[in-house]
Formats: C-alpha cells, structure tokens, sequence
C-alpha cells in the first residue's frame, strides 16, 4: 500500500503535525462568560517517518495525551494541521487556498472513518479501555463490522489468528475483559490497534500502569510487531527508560510545547535543554560510578491556563540565565527567583517568619528589638535557602533593602524592588529554535540568546 | 458467499478494506430478527382485532377460542416478547457472563428465594388463565373457610364441606376458601398474578424506554438540549400523578389501561436522570474512546456501549420501582377507585375488608401474596445491583 521502512529523516513523512492547538476555553458565571484559555496544547510541531518510533515525553499534565487525541480527532483540535500521507494519500499538493488535501482536522466524515483504518491507539488504563459487558474478541471485531466486514465467521477468523500473534490463545476471544491481567489486557488492546492494518499506532503511555516485568514483556511485542509490520509508532510515556529503550527519535514536551526534539542517541547522550537534562537525571544509569548529577525541579508545573512568558520553563529551570550585571551561583540564582516570585505574589507571610525569628531569639539577652530585627532578616534568608550574603553586590543590595522594606510592612516596594532588579532575560524573550543538526533541535535561550520578545499585544492572548 | 469465505485470507494485514468499506450493508442480529418476525403477526392481529371483531365478540373466536384480548393483553405479549429476544436470549447467547451473574447473585440467599417467587407469580400469572376458568360468583357458596380450617357454620349459608360441632370446615375445591360472593379465593389470587404480571412488565417497558432515551440523549446532547430535557424531568417528577389519575377516572372513567399509562408515563423521570447521569460517567471510559476511534457512528457507540453499560443500574432502578406500581393499584382498589370488576389482589382485599372479623382469609391471602411480592422484588433489586456490575468486582481484584 503505501512505502514503507526507509531511513529517518528522508523522504515524505508518514504523519506531520503543524502548529497543533487545543485550547479549552473556561466560562464562568451564569452565561458562560469566557474568562480565559487552558492552553493544553500550544502549537507543537513534528513528524513521524514511515517505520519510525517517535517518544513524546514530559511530566503528566504536559499535555501529551491532549496532543495525541488532537491528532485523532478524538478531540477537536482549536488550531494547526495535522497532516497524514499514509494509505495512498502520499505527494499531495496544497491547495489553492492554502490548506492541504490530507489535513486531518478537515477530513469529513467519510475521510475520517477511514483515516481510522490508518491510524489507531492504544489507551493508557487496561482497567477502562475495555467494555466490562463485551468479550474481547467482539471488541476487537467490532472494528472489522464497522468498517463493513459483515461475515462474522471472518471477522472471528481474523481475531483469533491476531489474539494468537499478540501472544494470548485463539479460546480467550469469548473471555471477558475482568478474566484478563492487565498485561494480557494491554496485549488485546495492541490487537485491537492492528486489526484494521493501521499505518500508525499512537500508544499513549501503554505500559505505565504494568509492573516492570510485564512491561518489559509488552515494549518487546511492541517492538516485535512493529518490525513485522512496519508499523511507525507515536509512543508517549513520561518515563525516559521506556523511550530510551523503544524510540527512534524523542520529542520532548513542556506545557503544550515542545522544548527539544532529536534522536534518541543525542538526546541521552547530550540534552540540549534543561528541561531535558532534568527528566534525564531521574533514570537510573547501570553504571554505579557514572556521574550524573540528579537535578530537582523546583515549583510546581504552572497552570496551562497562565502559562509564564518567555521561556515556559524559566520558573523552575536550574539554568535560568542571569542578566548581565548579576553574577551569582546557580542555585542560588535560582532561589532568588523564587524568593522574588513568593514576593512579587505576596504569598509571604512576614509576621509568621518574625514570631518564629522572635522565639529564637527569645533566649538571648541585649536589646530584643535590635537583636529580633536582624535574626528576623536573617531568618527570612535562612528560610528561603538564600546565604546570609550575596556573592554579587548588586543582588545583596536589592535583596537586603527589600527585606529592609518587608520588615517594615512596605510589601509593594519590596515586590518592585525585587522586580526591577531581579531578572532574567528567560522570562521576556521567547526561546526560538536552535538546530545542533542531525535533526537535532531545542528551543532555549542559552543557545541563542537573541530569541523573540514577547509580544507586547494583549491581544495575542485570546488566540 | 460461499465460494468467497474460503479464499478469502483470515489475517488481519491481507483484507483489502477499499472492496468491504463499500459495503453499507447493515446486519441485523438475531435478536432483532427474531423480535420483528415475532411482533409484526401480533400487530397484524392487533390490526384484525381492532377492525373486524366485534365489540362484543372474543378475538379468537373465529377459531372457536374464547379469548377475548384488549389493548392491555397485546401490549403485555408485546413486552414478553421484548424481554425474551433483549433479555433472556442475550444471557443464553453470552453464556460466560450469564455464568458468572449468577455465581455472583447466587451469594445473596433471599434474592434467590425471592426470584423463586417471582418465577412462580410470573408462571401463575403467565399459565393460570389458561389452566383454570375465571372466578365465578356462586351466592351459595360463600363464605368457604380454607382447608384445614373451620368457621362457624351460622356464618355461611351452606357448607360445602363437612360441619362438625357446629363448624364448617374447608374444601380442596376452594383451598383458600371463597369470598362473599363465593368466588374462590385461590383462583382470585391467580387471576390477580396476571394483572400484577402485566402491571409489572408494561410499565417496566414504558418507564425504561422513556428513561433510557431521555438520559442518553440528554447527556449526550448537552446543552440547552439537556437543560431542557432536565427540566422537563423536573417537572415530571413534581407532578401529582395520583390527582391526575382521579382526575381522569372522574371524568372518563378508567380502567388497568389508563393506570398503567398515567402512572408509567410519570415515573420515568427518575430514571432519566439516573441514566444521564450514569451515561456521563461511562462516556468518560476508555473504552468510548477507543469505539469512536473504531470509526463507530455516536448511534452505535451509544446503543452498544453507553446503554449496556448503564444496563445494570437501570435495571435495579426498575425492579426497585415495580413495588410501588403494584402497591399504587392495591391502595387505589382498597379505596375502590378503579375498575371493580377486576381480579386484582387490591380488588380482593378491598372486597374482604367487611368481613374480616369471621373470614380473614379473604384479606390475609392476597394480603400476604401481594407482601411477599413486593419484598422479593426489593430483595432482587439489591442483589441485581451487586450481581450485574462485573466492573466494580474487577477494580476492587486489581
């Protein structure tokens, strides 16, 4: 049917998503006022070759499944292409007005149940992805009858044979899905992907719910199918041994974008954003010895309803870039950005810090007024993890007068003083993309620090 | 077809999908099959009974059957019918599953004695008709105590049985002894059984029909269609239905027709909402997702995988609500608003309520009848609950 095998980056991409969007609006009030955006999926771009595994990775809430049940049409896209050239749609050209014959999210109908042929997925939890009143066997068939296969004695041929070839036995096809393990459930649910002869198969974190040994034993079916097949994969999963062990190339996500895509080699051997280099630091390595420093990821993952400007990822990158005039250590730069933050939101709570400071200093004798005051400004220090002196004289300075200010209940010119001085160019310029080559790309500032200004148009934001 | 099935390749990676995906060919299961073929001679007869028989004349009596059948009976066979090819075909075609309910409903002792019972009320209500003549008034033979037992002989005006000591003792021709007019009490109690059947069935029929596509298309829908539909519900559920039956039968008199209809078409707000909700939270499973992304229509997704997965709470509701349509016609004939010339329980107890203090029998009989009824359909109710919800035995074992 359609060409398949050939290297990784030749040729016409099987699958090529463009600029993807799904925005959620959220309504409030009585006449479902729209009052902002859930930007779970932000305009992210790439392409799965003919017989390749592409690993699309990130923390949960990133917006990876959002992602593949856009590219399915399981949930309606909000903006971009998705662009399939499998089952003969190969060589399109666009059209006059600019869109493409073989985008996805204008299919209509009848091109959408068959885009279905081609493209299938497998779910995350083996416990639901299963009709508890259906036996296996018929929900896998039921496939086949709906896309117009109506000799029964067929349709049961064909399952059992492939019940057989994902490793379980021709009898299971009358068994229920609560009588399966949920490794055996996730074989069904690779039989059920296969059985209309898909080009692509989206697997959407299929072993992350299977204890290790099962998982291990599915990844190889996995694999194994793949290769008889030629089957290109979109394999999404936040853990970077699985990729590592299944992919060909890796797309990393952060907040409904992506941060860097590569090869898998290049991308474990040689992160190129931090973001990357932080999710890499948590598998363990074989090697006892190797030195790999384990980096924690401060904060929280921000709302994707208020995504930060800039670099997504500034508030909690451990490389966040220090402007020019500041030269401090690294973590220590980036707890000053936090502090800043935790003032600038006001979320500090100067009287708990002074009560606290003030039953320290209980005990000592001298004038207790004087001696509170600097053990509380040194205890708020001591609190936020910050050296009681800064390296730099220019942050010592803004951080001293602006706990000077916050002592004296003058919250508002701390924050401004902070806010002024405190920096960093992650926050104001969108990162472009920088290619390493060998498509090798990431999107972070320290490679190319001239990037994009954030739009100052308000506008934008209602995209 | 034939000659096609054998070289045509039983692997999945050989099908030619661009020669089947033509195909719009719709197969009817079984079931379907099976429910039509059934139901068109019983409209055809409906049709015949309505147009060419006499007001007065019995349906069968052009073959020389006394059966005389009204809308109520047609109506009844027509769920029978519906209840054998969706309901006890399927647990013969899925004979695992059917299997495995009953092994879970087996655990719960009384639902299973309580099914007993309503087997035999459905059996005898179903059969008894057939088997024995209608209660016939009999003046002289009123009064009858049950077998075994003896009333004083001033109370009857001949005893059909053997006075001893100034007692009359019961007959086996009257096993529960007969009523003031002489019908037999047992035979009263049978004849009562078919109008509970059908009691039971219709409204069970017409409240989970209207339930059932009320929910679904209200969660399906969304929007201002749910909002109106919600509504709607509300205001079904807020409605005086026995005052809109009083009303009725006030004005055009009414019969075991009209109180099946006004109080079914009543009371399947509760059971709209309950499908809504339950639709909701089976539309978020995986297993939806993954039949849109089979390429099913929403029609199919929702007909084969929302509604038999909210079966199992529909199906509780159901047996839940039975009792109080059974009470509701028991409650109405004690108060004699209803059609008295009906052999219902309700009717039976009503006609005994004078003579309690002689012939309890007469009251006690259906009385306990129509108690065990409604407690084995309580019984069943919950245990159905438990037995029919293979998913939440699934997630406690993982």
């Amino acid at each position: 049917m359609t060409e398949r095998g050939g290297p990784a980056g030749s040729g016409e991409p099987l699958l090529s998503v463009r600029d993807l969007e799904k925005h959620y609006p959220i309504e409030e009030g009585f006449l479902s006022r729209r009052v902002g955006t859930t930007r779970a999926v932000d305009g992210i771009s790439f392409e799965i070759y003919p017989g390749e595994t592409l690993g699309l990775v990130g923390e949960s809430g990133c917006g990876k499944s959002t992602a593949a049940r856009s590219i399915v049409r399981l949930d309606e896209p909000t903006g971009g292409e998705v662009i399939f050239n499998g089952d003969g749609r190969g060589r399109a050209e666009r059209n006059d007005d600019g869109t493409h014959p073989n985008d996805v999210t204008r299919f209509d109908r009848a091109e959408l149940k068959a885009f279905r042929r081609d493209v299938q997925m497998i779910f995350q939890d083996p416990a639901s992805s299963f009709d508890p009143r259906m036996t296996v066997g018929s929900a896998v068939a039921e496939l086949l009858s709906v896309h117009g296969m109506t000799d029964g004695r067929r349709r049961r041929g064909i399952v059992e044979n492939l019940l057989e070839r994902v490793g379980l036995s021709a009898t299971d096809y009358d068994r229920y899905p609560h009588e399966f393990s949920g490794g055996q459930k996730q074989r069904v649910a690779l039989a059920r992907a296969l059985v209309l002869n898909p080009d692509l198969v989206i697997a959407d974190e299929p072993v992350s719910a299977l204890d290790m040994s099962v998982q291990a034993e599915v990844l190889s079916l996995i694999e194994e199918l793949q290769a008889t097949f030629g089957l290109s994969l979109l394999f999404i999963s936040h853990d970077m041994s699985v990729i590592e062990r299944i992919c060909d190339r890796v797309a990393v996500m952060y907040l409904g974008e992506l941060v860097e895509v590569g090869p898998v080699e290049e991308i474990f051997a040689e992160p190129q954003h931090p973001y990357t280099e932080a999710l890499l630091s948590s598998v363990p390595t074989p090697d006892p010895r190797a030195e790999r420093e384990r980096i924690e990821l401060s904060g929280a993952v921000p709302d994707p309803a208020d995504p930060p400007d800039g670099c997504r990822f500034h508030t909690r990158c451990h490389r966040v870039i220090q402007p020019e005039g500041i030269d401090l250590e690294q973590p220590v730069w980036r707890r000053l950005l936090d502090f800043r933050e935790l003032v600038v939101s006001g979320a500090i709570d100067i009287e708990s810090l002074r009560d606290r400071a003030a039953t320290d200093a209980a005990p000592e004798e001298g004038d207790p007024v004087a001696e509170g005051a600097v053990s509380v400004a040194e205890r708020i220090r001591d609190e936020f993890d910050l050296p009681r002196r800064l390296s730099d004289p220019t942050a010592e300075r803004a951080l001293g007068d602006a706990i000077g200010e916050l002592l004296e209940g003058d919250t508002e010119a701390a924050a401004e003083r902070l806010a002024s001085v405190i920096v960093t160019p992650c926050e104001t310029t969108v990162p472009g993309w920088t290619d390493h080559g060998n498509g090798h790309r990431s999107s972070c500032l320290r490679h190319r620090p001239e990037g994009r200004p954030i739009a100052p148009d308000p506008a934008t934001d209602d995209r | 077809m034939a000659t096609e099935k054998t070289d045509k390749p039983d692997r999945f990676d050989e099908v030619d999908w661009t020669e089947l995906a033509g195909t719009r060919r719709r197969d009817l299961s079984v079931n379907s099959l099976g429910m039509i073929a059934t139901t068109l001679p019983l409209v055809a007869l409906f049709a015949y009974d309505w147009r060419f028989v006499g007001e007065r004349e019995a349906t069968f009596g052009a073959v020389g059957l006394e059966a005389d059948w009204s809308g109520i009976d047609f109506m009844f066979v027509f769920t029978l019918l519906l209840f054998c090819f969706y309901l006890v075909l399927p647990l013969y075609q899925h004979p695992r599953m059917t299997r495995y309910y009953w092994r879970e409903f087996k655990r719960n002792r009384p639902a299973v004695v309580s099914l007993g019972w309503l087997l035999v009320v459905f059996v005898g209500g179903l059969l008894g008709p057939l088997v024995l003549n209608a209660p016939q008034q009999d003046v002289l033979a009123g009064h009858q105590p049950p077998v075994f037992l003896s009333i004083d002989a001033a109370n009857v005006a001949q005893c059909l049985g053997e006075v001893r000591g100034g007692r009359c003792y019961g007959t086996w021709q009257y096993p529960l002894g007969t009523t003031r007019g002489g019908k037999g009490v047992f035979r009263t109690i049978v004849y009562g059984m078919t109008i509970s059947t059908q009691i039971a069935f219709i409204t069970t029929t017409i409240v989970a029909a209207i339930g059932v596509s009320v929910g679904t298309a209200s969660a399906y829908a969304g929007g201002w269609v749910d909002e109106l539909l919600m509504r709607f519900v509300d205001i079904v559920l807020s409605f005086p239905t026995l005052l809109m039956f009083l009303l009725i039968l006030y004005i055009y008199g009414a019969g075991l027709g009209m109180f099946i209809f006004v109080f079914s078409l009543f009371a399947w707000g509760g059971t709209a909402r309950y499908v809504r909700s339950k639709s909701l939270s089976v539309a978020e499973a995986a297993y939806i997702d993954a039949s849109r992304l089979s390429g099913a229509g929403t029609y199919r997704v929702v007909r084969r995988h929302v509604v038999p997965n909210t079966a199992s709470s529909i199906i509780t509701q159901l047996t839940l609500l039975v009792p109080g349509f059974l009470l509701a016609e028991a409650q109405l004939a004690f108060l004699e608003l209803g059609d008295s010339e009906l052999p219902s329980w309700g009717q039976l107890i009503s006609a005994g309520r004078s003579d309690l203090a002689f012939a309890p029998w007469i009251v006690l009989a259906p009385g306990i009848v129509l108690f065990l009824t409604i407690l084995a359909f309580n019984f069943l109710g919950d245990a159905l609950l438990d037995a029919l919800d293979p998913q939440t035995e699934a997630e406690t074992e993982r």
